[in-house]
């Protein structure tokens, strides 16, 4: 008796059951997706992440502070000085070695480069993961214009200078003129 | 009162003939030197192709409901980029991509028996939709024991999931296929005796006889609403129909967690997808045989209205409506078997044996039992 009382149990409980999984995977079905279609749309992400860096580059000194304090030396960069303005030519980080420990970060006088939110290191051969951070290469505008007007004031000034010293000459000459006359009047 | 009903029923579903593709060929004006013969394979050639071509979008659209129920039941959204609209092309971009994949064959494998085993499956799944028709006019091939052309035809699948199993040479598709002759040995019984209960109150074994049976009440005279033993039948009918299509939670011939693939681990590209569709067509089948010997076949309170407003069973519009009818009930089945997919995990095979084996069967012969009696007590009781 208890076997058949079993027999039926077991087919009740089937049914049951069954029933409460559907409910459940009903309601499931029911609710709003929490995904997000992920290239187009992206959850937000927090603002200490550490992704990619960025780099502020009109605020960065070419001081090399974080490509020293960076321990897996991948930071490289190179600038030419014109005076006190910087001439880019690279600023380079090298995602397959960079392990974003931020350490590049604190060092940085000008408090220059950051860490990012962006995560998507996808590219299409293991070259294009030596990142080139810089927005141009190159002088910024603002840098040629700081430039232009230094060496403005500087080609005046030098005029100036130039010019002083061709009145100086000139007088020094008119003196001896003046002098030599006076010789030959009493010669 | 079980003969009038028939008679009453034959006399206005069941069109004697020939297939409709025949009749639209007789009826083109074709020169007189064109012997029947033509016409006849002509249209048999048109009709099915006609009919592959629109399973196979069915089915196609039945592998994108799936993942976008699967989907949506994990929270997810499904594909969303193929074709734009929510993904509807994915199903063709998934075509051409098994299309164009390489088909290999391994070496140690039975090369003939590889070869023929997808074909196997197909045609048959595709031979039993034939017996399927699609409203009181369009069919393809009439027969009047369609249910037993259905049933045979459609377990004919086992013997090419076990060639294929067999002919691949390894031990995860001999298993899959080992799985799926236990399986469908277990819940052919059960599956056959659960439809012979709609069988003895319809008291046909034709599709359209037994959609036309249950035309009365304004289209809503489903087998299921006249006798209360059907009830249990249909629930045993869509166990063993679950087992029979190899959808989980008896998807232990694929198991992809234990042997790969089951028996499919060794085919790729189209040769795979043709498994692929089978599983489908399996389930499109299996729907559409319920929707028609438990929820009324074409017969829906439209086709009643249809009928009372004195459209003709052969106009076009009455064969559209019964032809969208029958597959409504067809994806409300399929639905559901995806749903009960992604509800429940798979059971072990000892499990699936004592289920077929156990409870399917003997509740099935009384399930068959009470429906008789039920069927002679109204017998006695109303005549």
């Amino acid at each position: 008796m208890v076997r058949v009382n079993r027999y039926f149990q077991d087919i009740w409980d089937t049914l049951k059951s069954t029933m409460i999984g559907m409910r459940i995977t009903g309601k499931y079905l029911l609710r709003k997706p929490i995904t997000v279609q992920y290239p187009d749309q992206r959850l937000p992400i927090p603002d200490r992440y550490r992704g990619i860096h960025y780099l502020e580059q009109e605020k960065c000194i070419d001081c090399l502070a974080c490509a020293r304090a960076c321990p897996i030396d991948c930071i490289e960069m190179d600038a030419i000085r014109h005076g006190k303005e910087l001439e880019w030519v690279s600023f380079t980080l090298d995602y397959q070695k960079c392990m974003f420990c931020e350490l590049c970060v604190y060092p940085c006088p000008k408090d220059c480069i950051h860490m990012g939110t962006e995560f998507a290191l996808v590219v299409e051969d293991r070259s294009e993961l030596n990142y080139d951070l810089l927005s141009f290469k190159g002088m910024a505008v603002d840098a040629r214009v700081r430039m232009r007007e230094a060496e403005e004031k500087k080609k005046i000034k030098e005029a100036a200078k130039a010019a002083k010293a061709a009145e100086k000459a000139a007088d020094e000459n008119d003196g001896e003129k003046g002098s030599g006359s006076d010789g030959g009047g009493e010669v | 009162m079980i003969q009038e009903q028939a008679q009453q029923a034959l006399s206005h579903a069941v069109h004697p003939g020939s297939n409709v593709f025949v009749r639209i060929l007789e009826w083109l004006p074709l020169p007189e030197w064109v012997p029947g013969w033509v016409i006849t394979l002509g249209g048999v050639v048109i009709g099915m192709s006609i009919f592959l071509a629109v399973m196979s979008v069915l089915v196609m659209f039945c592998v994108w409901l799936e993942r976008k129920v699967s989907g949506h039941i994990q929270c997810r959204t499904g594909p969303m980029y193929a074709g734009g609209w929510h993904g509807w092309a994915q199903s063709i971009a998934d075509g051409v991509k098994l299309l164009l994949k390489e088909d290999t064959i391994p070496n140690e494998a039975d090369r003939t028996l590889f070869w023929i085993a997808p074909a196997i499956v197909l045609g048959s799944i595709f031979g039993a939709m034939v017996a399927m028709p699609l409203s009181y006019d369009w069919w393809f091939g009439r027969m009047d024991l369609g249910v037993f052309a259905i049933l045979a035809l459609s377990s004919t699948t086992t013997i090419g999931v076990v060639m294929a199993g067999w002919a691949s040479n390894s031990k995860w598709s001999l298993y899959g296929a080992m799985r799926e002759a236990a399986q469908v040995v277990a819940y052919e019984i059960p599956l056959g005796l659960s439809l012979l209960a709609p069988l003895f109150v319809l008291g046909t074994f034709s599709l359209n006889e037994a959609s036309a049976m249950q035309s009365g009440w304004f289209g809503m005279k489903w087998a299921i609403f006249t006798n209360p033993f059907l009830i249990p039948a249909f629930m045993i009918y869509w166990i063993a129909a679950l087992a029979e299509t190899k959808r989980a939670p008896f998807d232990l011939p694929e198991a992809e967690s234990e042997l790969v693939a089951g028996f499919m681990t060794e085919y790729s590209g189209i040769r795979w997808s043709f498994f692929f569709f089978e599983e489908y067509a399996a389930m499109l089948l299996m729907s559409v045989l319920a929707a028609f010997f438990w929820f009324g076949g074409f017969e829906s309170p439209l086709t009643g209205a249809l009928r009372a407003s004195g459209v003709e069973e052969t106009s076009l519009l009455f064969s559209v409506v019964c032809f969208g009818t029958v597959m409504i009930k067809g994806f409300v089945g399929i639905f559901l078997m995806m749903w009960m997919r992604w509800t429940l995990p798979r059971v072990r095979i000892d499990q699936v044996m004592t289920m077929g084996y156990k409870y399917l069967t003997p509740l099935a012969l009384f399930c068959v039992l009470g429906a008789a009696c039920w069927e002679a007590l109204q017998h006695l009781i109303f005549s």
